[in-house]
Order: structure tokens, then C-alpha cells, then sequence
């Protein structure tokens, strides 16, 4: 039985993940919005996938405000079907 | 939610709920933007017409310039607030506006071409730019439409370039195209493109809100 991604077996980055692998690009305050995570918190994990290479971050400004824009990697959305196939396994879907 | 570890089971619920929560329509059109287009090119077409059939000056043909130089910097404007408000964009969302750019690049170099045919003593050059508007813009509508899956727009797109093959035909067969009917043709075929699928797409929105 394939081993599950460690990276992506936690919820909060697993929901990031979801999110992306759906909407194909979402900015920081949506990402907050849908997972009900802290900032610090979301900002943590999304380091974590952006140097994974599992998401790819762009820092830029809307009027004075600063926004970032996560989008998935092709290396993150190889991952997350590798990750949904293991899980089939261990569910005997 | 925090960092916690899942059972195969759960991780399984988390991505379909967030899959269920961040679903929404399969593309977000700023509808403003093509509303507007819409409406400039009808008022324009409508002030053309208008001028031309009461004085008869062809002058008043530069009125058609209203559509590029007022609706390119109020597009540029509708954009940068859209890219403001929007939060998120789907594959869907970049397609569009991709297949969007590519219809205004061809109007921006069809106009450069016409323009250097009058130049070179061929002002019925032209008559390229409807050819263009029913035929290029109507294609445009209807891909719009099978992006969105609105089957108004795919209706409206089909019966614009029906009607620019029409024209073409009677361009080839030598039977004038007058104001008098095509203008009116060209106002429908924007109002069915655009106005009609808005309104409707509009309304389910809403309807999907309740």
C-alpha cells in the first residue's frame, strides 16, 4: 500500500490544497475565509507547500493593500493525485 | 482548522467539503465589461445610423471610432476594478479572457489594415470591420457560451454569424447592404450576444443566491 504524502496528510494544508486543485488560483484572504484558519497559522502552512514546490505564491499590491495569490504547482497537482489515489487504496474505493 | 493529522477517511470528507464549499459557477465573467461593449456599440451604431440615413454625410462615419476610443479605456478600467474584487480564478476564467484578448487583437489589426487600404484609395475596406463584428465577435460569444454552459450566448453568437455569412453572400452577389437593414441586424445581433445572455445569466445568479 502507497504511503500517504506527510505534507499534505495535515487538514489545514490538505484544505488549502482542495481549494486550489479546484479554483486554480485564490488569494490569501478567500483561503482564510474557506479553511476558518488564523492567519499565522495559514501563513505557515502555505510556506511549507510553497517549498515543497506543491504551490507557487505572488506577492503584489491592490491599491496600498498587499495580496498574495497562491496557485498549484504542476509538481503539487501531480502530488495531491498521487495523495487522493493512496487514499482510494486505504478506503478500498 | 489547524495542523492536525487525518484518518484517510477524514482527509477523504475535508476534500470533498472544500471542493463543495469553493464550487460555484464554472466561470465568473465580469459581465459589466461585455454589457458595456454592448451598449457602446449599439448607442454608437444607433447615433451612426441615425446620422448617415437623415444627412446623408459620410463624414459621419467616424462616429464608428466612438466604439475603440471610448471602450478601450473604460475595459481597461471595469478590468482593473474586476481584478480588485475577485478573489479566486478558475482555468475557465483565464480561457475566457484569453479567447476575449485574442477577438480585441484581431479588431486592433483589422482596423490598422483598413485603415491603410483607405489610405491606399480603398475606403470600402471597411465594410470588414461588420464582417469582423458579426462573424468574429459572434464566434467569440458563442465559445463564451460553451465555457459558461449558457446556452444564450451560443444562440446569440450562432444567429451573429449567420447573419455576417448572410452579408458576406450579398456582398459577393452584389446586392447592396444598406444602413437601413444592416445596422439594425448589427444592433440585434449585439443585443441576442450579449444584452439577452447578461440578463439571463444575471437572473440565475440571483436565483442561485435565494
Amino acid at each position: 500500500m502507497k504511503e500517504l504524502d506527510p505534507l499534505l496528510h495535515s487538514q489545514l494544508r490538505l484544505a488549502v490544497m482542495s481549494i486550489l486543485m479546484n479554483v486554480d488560483e485564490a488569494d490569501f484572504v478567500f483561503l482564510k475565509e474557506k479553511t476558518e484558519a488564523t492567519a499565522g497559522n495559514l501563513s505557515v502552512q502555505l510556506d511549507k507547500l510553497s517549498s515543497a514546490g506543491y504551490i507557487s505564491m505572488e506577492k503584489g499590491f491592490v491599491g496600498k493593500k498587499t495580496r498574495t495569490v497562491c496557485q498549484v504547482t504542476e509538481h503539487g497537482r501531480k502530488a495531491f493525485e498521487e495523495y487522493v489515489d493512496a487514499l482510494k487504496e486505504y478506503l478500498n474505493l | 482548522m489547524d495542523d492536525k493529522k487525518l484518518t484517510p477517511q477524514e482527509s477523504m470528507e475535508l476534500i470533498t467539503s472544500m471542493i463543495q464549499s469553493s464550487k460555484r459557477r464554472v466561470a465568473s465573467p465580469d459581465l459589466r465589461i461585455s454589457v458595456m461593449w454592448a451598449v457602446l456599440t449599439i448607442i454608437t451604431a444607433t447615433t451612426a445610423w441615425i446620422l448617415l440615413s437623415t444627412t446623408h454625410n459620410p463624414w459621419f462615419n467616424f462616429v464608428w471610432f466612438a466604439i475603440p476610443v471610448i471602450g478601450i479605456p473604460t475595459n481597461i478600467m471595469l478590468a482593473s476594478k474586476h481584478r480588485e474584487k475577485s478573489r479566486t480564478k478558475t482555468y475557465l476564467d483565464k480561457v475566457s479572457a484569453g479567447l476575449w484578448k485574442c477577438v480585441g487583437y484581431i479588431a486592433i489589426g483589422l482596423t490598422i489594415g483598413c485603415f491603410i487600404a483607405q489610405q491606399c484609395g480603398y475606403p470600402q475596406a471597411w465594410l470588414a470591420m461588420f464582417f469582423y463584428a458579426f462573424i468574429i465577435v459572434g464566434f467569440g460569444a458563442a465559445v463564451s457560451g460553451l465555457l459558461l454552459r449558457e446556452n444564450s450566448y451560443i444562440f446569440g453568437g450562432m444567429f451573429s454569424i449567420y447573419s455576417g455569412f448572410a452579408l458576406i453572400v450579398c456582398t459577393l452577389c452584389q446586392i447592396p447592404l444598406l444602413y437601413s437593414w444592416v445596422v439594425p441586424l448589427y444592433i440585434l445581433c449585439f443585443l441576442l450576444m450579449f444584452i439577452v445572455p447578461a440578463f439571463i445569466i444575471s437572473r440565475k445568479t440571483k436565483l442561485e443566491g435565494k
